[in-house]
């Protein structure tokens, strides 16, 4: 095969991955760049949800602080679990269950520990993770199918990558001459700015399009009960460990502040962001927060009673193949170092979604010149043929 | 169809295909659009604002104390992998047994001791949830047996017959035939 005819075969192909199904590649891209900053929409449009300190050096309240004020305010109310969000701005999100049987995240104050809101019924966080991750297909036995769709996509986006890297000769050349062109057509406008994105994007294309492809298989190694994980399982609490009382009331348990110092003597460096209050009598206390490496979480787990620790699950507890694997998560939702790595996520989100966009007007604008050529040809071809001969040679040596 | 009739006249519809063939996938849409009032109900029932579940069985006496039972979904039991068919209950504990309680369990058949009690509750007294095993082999006849224990060591059972506690499971396991 030719050079050439093999880069048209490359471009053809390059074409192809995308374009039959360019609308939902483009929802995905657009509801994924969406999902990436959805935590920080919530806060723009909910004043409830942002943590105003009452003054400058005020301090952070502690867990056990936390809990006295919502059990002020509210003595009915259970909690269920605390978690204080990476980013200072955010109020504590805290799970609870009220008498009447709801079961709500409510904001609380991390300063003041009032109880600022609760969470809107529409969850758009939720929501627009629905909507990308799984296309809301629900669950059911195993993963839905529409997580296989979207996921599915992980290979065309791969496959467009590197097939574009191949049609597009020496695109490192791109990296050093920038080229977009305003003035020569909507055509070669789109074309360049389709090139240019796409150079600088080589990286973010090719995470996304791995990890969304690692979606993949961890979906099909869940639903055919292969586990990787070297995770044990912690069993529930032995009748012996959770102490009798005699009055038929509650045995006192830890303090939450108690627990996390607990937890960080056995374990040097513990940070603790979250905490999953026991379940029933016989669950455990979670306490868990982000050590050295951000992508990752390190959990302790409990007796609530005593405070011995049942099992921890930290950085060193890991398998290699685990460090890649639990990593792709917070690789492909740019949640791992705060507001700028999102916003580094949510720009090329955008930059990516304006690619399927530009690839499709490219394709649009190409195939309308090539009618509007063949037509011109046609109609040429038609009045040439009306002409001596000698003209007619002419005419072709022009084109 | 001759080769002149189709280079001077492609067929409409043909036409109609080559012009709109890449914009077909914007059906996909309609396949979140068709999903979104279940993922909407399903919001407010893990909330809990529509009630414990989709089906109120009622409120149940157990010895000194009580607790009101739901199917969260008004269905058979669903296959969940290898472990099997589970049935989705939810339970609130009475007012006045909010703090005596230590636990309450769930099982099909009598349990022969506490140990044996059968899927423990979790949550909060207000709302909590448990998966129950539902075998293929249960009998139409079973009954479903609730075990509440007390922090001072009491316990306390009551059973309601499968088929008040769930209709759809009953259904589910008739029509299968009950298997050996």
């Amino acid at each position: 095969m030719s050079k050439k005819s093999r880069s048209k075969l490359w471009f053809l192909v390059h074409s192809w991955l995308a374009l039959p199904i360019w609308f939902f590649v483009l929802i995905v891209c657009v509801t994924g760049t969406l999902a990436v900053v959805s935590q920080e929409i919530v806060w723009l449009a909910n004043p409830q949800m942002r943590a105003s300190a009452p003054s400058d050096d005020a301090p952070l309240l502690s867990y056990d602080q936390i809990l006295a004020e919502i059990k002020k305010a509210e003595p009915q109310t259970v909690v269920q679990s605390i978690n204080r969000p990476d980013e200072s701005h955010f109020a504590l999100d805290v799970d609870v269950s009220y008498p009447d049987g709801r079961s709500l995240t409510v904001y609380v104050n991390p300063y003041t520990g009032v109880i600022q809101g609760t969470a809107p019924s529409f969850n758009f966080k939720a929501f627009t993770r629905a909507l990308h991750g799984w296309w809301l297909v629900p669950f059911t036995n195993g993963f839905s199918w529409g997580w296989y769709l979207v996921s599915f996509l992980g290979l065309p986006m791969l496959a467009s990558l590197v097939t574009g890297l191949v049609v597009y000769k020496r695109f490192w050349k791109g990296f050093f001459r920038p080229t977009l062109r305003f003035n020569h057509g909507a055509r070669i406008f789109w074309g360049d700015f389709h090139r240019l994105s796409g150079i600088w994007s080589i990286w973010f294309i090719a995470v996304i399009s791995i990890t969304g492809t690692w979606f993949l298989i961890q979906a099909l190694l869940f639903d055919n009960q292969i586990s990787i994980s070297s995770e044990p399982i912690v069993p529930a609490m032995s009748r012996e460990a959770v102490p009798q009382s005699n009055d038929g009331s509650p045995p006192p348990r830890i303090s939450l502040d108690r627990a996390i110092e607990i937890a960080q003597t056995k374990i040097p460096g513990f940070e603790a962001s979250f905490i999953s209050l026991p379940g029933n009598a016989y669950a455990h206390l979670d306490i868990g927060g982000r050590g050295w490496y951000p992508l990752m979480y390190q959990t302790a787990t409990l007796n609530p009673y005593s405070g011995e620790v049942a099992a921890s699950r930290l950085l060193s507890d890991r398998t290699s193949l685990e460090f890649v694997t639990e990593s792709m998560r917070p690789l492909h939702t740019g949640d791992f170092g705060g507001l700028w790595i999102k916003l580094i996520w949510f720009f090329f989100g955008l930059l990516l979604s304006m690619m399927v966009l530009s690839g499709l007007l490219i394709w649009t604008k190409r195939t309308a010149l090539a009618t509007a050529n063949a037509l011109k040809r046609e109609h040429k071809k038609q009045r040439v043929q009306a002409q001596p001969a000698l003209r007619r040679e002419t005419s072709e040596a022009n084109l | 169809m001759s080769k002149s009739t189709t280079v001077a006249q492609p067929s409409r519809l043909s036409v109609i295909w080559h012009k709109w063939r890449f914009h077909i996938n914007v059906l996909l849409l309609l396949i979140p659009l068709g999903f979104m009032p279940k993922y909407f109900a399903d919001a407010s029932l893990f909330r809990g604002d529509s009630g414990l579940g989709e089906r109120e069985i009622g409120e149940i006496q157990v010895g000194p104390w009580s607790l009101r039972l739901a199917e969260l979904r008004n269905q058979a039991p669903i296959l969940t992998g290898p472990a099997g068919y589970m049935k989705d209950f939810s339970a609130a504990l009475c007012d006045a047994c909010v703090d005596h309680v230590k636990a309450t369990y769930l099982r099909i058949g009598k349990p022969r001791s506490l140990r044996a009690a059968g899927v423990i509750f979790f949550g909060t007294p207000y709302r909590m949830g448990t998966q129950l095993p539902v075998p293929e082999k249960t009998a139409a006849d079973a009954e479903l047996w609730i075990t509440m224990e007390g922090w001072d060591g009491s316990m306390h059972q009551a059973s309601i017959p499968l088929s008040q506690a769930s209709p759809a499971t009953l259904a589910w396991l008739n029509k299968q035939g009950a298997k050996p």
